[in-house]
């Protein structure tokens, strides 16, 4: 029994928790723009993918690969911010912005995918991963890159948090959440900040693909096969919610890396689908959904 | 002539809400005589919202007991309150805006219809449409019957707001405060048109902020301060009262002027 | 999306002018259709046909989107689930049943309606964006599954449907013929345009419309809208399983792709462009699309991001949509003779 939590159960729990920061990541992204912006982001997944290309363009002109990881979030967060600018205010002040953006944000994720497809071709490519070989820890080796990863995403969440809740800049952004005129006769530049947000999120997806991109590999489809978890993960957490998208990501990534031990990976997203759907009927706001949102 | 036997259309017992630790609604109890004008005033925030909302089945209520024509419809849901005769409007005007005032009253004209002639044209049933006749007549919205209710002016949108109340055929209407942003030409038309509807045999309960007009309008008052029901009697009796006057005090009640 | 009803500011013609402009386009679809059909037939040219009973198929699929998204007030993002579904269905049974294409319909509505009712108890309990993406996720994890189920030919999907042949007594005719098939298909179609019309003007219908307008209301006026919704719900599923089940006689076969997030995208965009909520509108922006693919297609492989960028812009500057902007037009250039 001990050799099975040891050298079956473990490597799996530790490759879920590997996973699951980046999903958390990605998650967070899209729960602090529908949070705060409310406006749901049905691109987000090509923004994670467009993150991974651009991972793979840098290192491909010669750049190492943490120089990449360093930039790509910069890159997205301008990217997203022109977005925003851009295309999203333009509908922002509609009655019916919550379907506009929607809308908008699905189209814009269809226009992305192709660029992809345009630029990098349909075949997947591949990063090398970084750091390679295996640290010892219990009787059993880890991948140094999963535990990379763990570490730089476990930083990264908690810097969100703090930045959101322990900063002048996010009481700045929770107060134009709130109550936009308000925070505007306050001084607070909404407009500004409304991009910013959408571009912290963007950013923060992108990193997500970069980080996953060792892991996995890289097709222009990529982000819209991931987005359903991200979505799943930030409807059970509860739409808006940072502490939901944490615990459900972490959660959910487990159940899915866990259960691989006895289904089959076809079922994986069915189980999280259907875990999805059972917790809405539960709770329609999610785990630690606010009323008001959604 | 208004009926002089005890004949309470509505009865409600220690009705309470809680909302966490506040107490909206704290145990209160009284009867809406059938065929009288019933009004429920009080300062701000004595739960009089609160109230309505448990009566007409909006929330559901933590503790206590109401009865609409003897029959317990505590908790209902407020479809089900509209088939035991309980209808409403709203303080904030929650019409279809999109929709032409006819269709407005049309689809409330048609619940009376309950399931049958679902898939008929909606011209083929005759008694909603001459209820949606009748109340373009009575509410005086003839001119603008087939436009959107969205591009009604303030006053219209408030009688609408009560036809479409009306329309179902209840026995008892809820009016949360119905001349709320009116001018006092308007208001003056509405308790006009409020008094005509008892005269017809409709029992009403009402939500008001302007103290003077409920005074003139109603037969009974019941007044509400802080969850609790502080008062309660004719009008003349609930004016004098000096508990009454404590909790008003300091309050001006202007009459609701445009 | 609500703003189809709203017609403008002062003066305010009345919704039955405009209804009667959205009738007159719809007149003009199909006398345009047959117009397409007299000249496609002289030029012989088999392919035009077969592309445009795709685009009015792909119409029907439009269709069940508008009612659920401009009437109802629901986006559904997976609605290529039941247009697979039916696709499926109706390949399965012409080629292990019978070739017949009154029973391959059959068979569909009701599997498509007991599907629909499944799909909806889910969905519909879930309002706004959650209805979206429970849609979505749906479609995805349909999808996925029958992607790997090798009975049904896995990511390959089932070839070698016959095509019916249809027999109405007096004449009868091959479907395999292109432009008969089209001429049967555009006049299902004119049938379930005319269907949804009359739809909207009954209380049902009506219904509808009050749901996406101010749901709240609805319970104070004794109505439970979560029934309405589910109905509409089911409609929309037949509608577009009955849609998906022509496909495999115009093609031949039926492939997972069908119910493809690409392919909810698609219906949902041309809803959008032909205008939102007026019905015909979906069949106009499914023609207008097809078209476009079409012709950008024979220049590139990339017609997605054409498509894509024209929705942008649709969404952006005119929400209101093609049929959307052009009634009100038509009824202000009447009301000035």
């Amino acid at each position: 029994m001990l050799d099975w939590l040891q050298f079956v159960l473990a490597p799996q729990v530790v490759n879920g928790l590997s996973i699951g920061v980046a999903v958390v990541l990605m998650a967070l992204g899209l729960t602090i723009i529908f949070g705060l912006l409310d406006v749901i982001n049905m691109a987000h997944g090509e923004f994670y993918a467009i993150g991974a290309y651009a991972a793979l363009a840098l290192i491909g002109v010669g750049l190492p690969f943490w120089w990449a990881l360093a930039l790509t979030p910069l890159l997205m967060a301008a990217v997203g911010y022109a977005t925003e600018r851009a295309l999203i205010q333009r509908v922002f002040h509609s009655k019916d912005r919550h379907t506009l953006t929607l809308l908008l944000t699905f189209g814009i994720a269809i226009v992305l995918e192709d660029i992809l497809k345009i630029v990098f071709g349909a075949n997947p490519l591949r990063i090398e991963q970084p750091i390679t070989g295996a640290t010892e820890m219990f009787g059993l080796f880890f991948p140094n890159y999963r535990l990379f990863l763990m570490a730089v995403g476990a930083v990264v969440i908690a810097a969100v948090w703090l930045v959101v809740f322990r900063t002048r800049l996010g009481a700045m952004v929770r107060a134009a959440a709130f109550d936009r005129h308000m925070a505007a006769s306050l001084g607070v530049p909404v407009s500004v900040v409304y991009a910013g947000t959408f571009a912290f999120g963007v950013a923060l997806a992108g990193l997500s693909g970069v980080l996953l991109a060792p892991i996995y590999s890289v097709f222009p489809t990529m982000g819209r096969d991931f987005v359903l978890i991200a979505f799943s993960v930030v409807i059970i957490g509860g739409m808006g919610s940072i502490k939901g998208a944490v615990i459900a990501g972490l959660l959910l990534t487990q159940v899915q890396s866990i259960s691989s031990l006895v289904i089959s990976p076809v079922w994986s997203d069915p189980l999280l689908f259907g875990i999805m759907v059972l917790v809405l009927m539960w709770r329609p706001h999610g785990l630690f959904g606010r009323l008001g949102h959604g | 002539m208004k009926p002089t036997t005890d004949d309470a259309i509505l009865k409600v017992r220690g009705l309470t809400v809680r909302f966490g630790s506040l107490v909206a609604v704290d145990g209160v109890g009284f009867d809406a005589q059938r065929g009288h004008i019933t009004a429920v005033i009080g300062p701000n925030g004595a739960g009089k919202s609160s109230l309505f909302n448990l009566i007409s089945g909006a929330f559901r209520p933590s503790a206590g007991q109401v009865l609409l024509e003897g029959r317990d419809v505590t908790g209902a849901s407020p479809n089900r309150m509209l088939a035991a005769g309980l209808s409403r409007s709203f303080q904030i005007t929650n019409l279809f805006f999109e929709l032409p005032v006819r269709e407005n009253l049309r689809l409330a004209a048609q619940s009376v219809e309950g399931g049958r002639g679902l898939l008929r044209h909606v011209s083929a049933s005759r008694a909603a449409q001459r209820r949606v006749d009748e109340l373009i007549e009575r509410f005086a919205l003839h001119a603008r019957a087939d436009e959107l209710a969205g591009f009604l002016s303030h006053g219209e949108q408030r009688r609408l707001e009560i036809a479409v109340a009306l329309a179902a055929r209840p026995r008892l209407l809820l009016l949360d405060e119905p001349t709320q942003g009116m001018s006092h030409a308007d208001t003056q038309d509405t308790a006009a048109l409020i008094r005509s509807l008892v005269d017809d045999g409709l029992s009403i309960l009402l939500v008001e902020h302007d103290v003077d007009l409920v005074m003139d309008l109603s037969d009974h008052v019941v007044v509400m301060h802080q969850g609790a029901k502080l008062a309660e009697g004719r009008p003349e009796a609930v004016r004098a009262d000096p508990a009454v006057q404590a909790a008003y005090f300091g309050e001006v009640q202007e009459p609701a002027h445009a | 999306m609500a703003e189809v009803l709203t017609i403008g500011r002062a003066p305010t013609p009345s919704v039955d002018a405009k209804r009667s402009a959205v009738r007159w386009l719809s007149y003009a679809f199909f006398a345009m259709a047959l117009l397409f059909a007299a000249v496609a037939a002289a030029l012989g040219d088999v392919f035009f046909f077969r592309l445009a009973t795709e685009s009015l198929i792909f119409g029907g699929l439009a269709l069940s989107v508008d009612l659920l998204l401009g009437r109802t007030g629901l986006l559904p993002l997976g609605q290529a689930l039941f247009f697979g579904f039916g696709a499926y269905v109706s390949a399965l049974t012409l080629k292990h049943l019978a070739p017949s294409l009154p029973l391959a319909l059959a068979v569909v509505l009701v599997s498509g309606t007991l599907v629909g009712l499944v799909g909806g108890l889910i969905a519909i309990r879930a309002k706004g964006v959650y209805f979206a993406l429970i849609s979505f996720g749906l479609a995805q994890v349909v999808s996925k599954i029958v992607f790997n189920t090798r009975e049904l030919g896995a990511s390959d999907g089932l070839i070698g449907v016959p095509a019916p042949v249809v027999s109405l007594g007096v004449a009868s005719f091959d479907t395999a013929h292109a432009p008969s098939f089209f001429l049967l298909v555009l006049a299902g179609m004119a049938a379930l345009l005319a269907l949804l019309m009359r739809l909207m003007d009954t209380p049902f219908g009506r219904q509808l419309d009050a749901i996406r307008t101010n749901e709240h209301r609805l319970a104070f006026l004794g109505f439970d809208p979560w029934r309405y919704k589910l109905a509409a719900f089911v409609l929309a599923a037949d509608i577009a399983a009955l849609s998906g089940a022509l496909y495999p006689m115009l093609r031949g076969f039926v492939s997972p792709e069908l119910m493809f997030f690409q392919v909810s995208g698609n219906a949902v965009i041309n809803v959008v462009v032909g205008g939102t909520g007026t019905f015909v509108g979906a069949l106009y922006g499914s023609a207008l699309l097809t078209a476009l693919k079409s012709v950008v297609g024979s220049f590139t492989a990339h017609h997605a991001i054409v498509i894509g960028a024209l929705f942008v812009v649709s969404v952006i500057f005119f929400p209101k949509g093609l049929v959307g902007y052009l009634a009100p037009a038509l009824e202000r250039l009447w009301s000035r003779r």
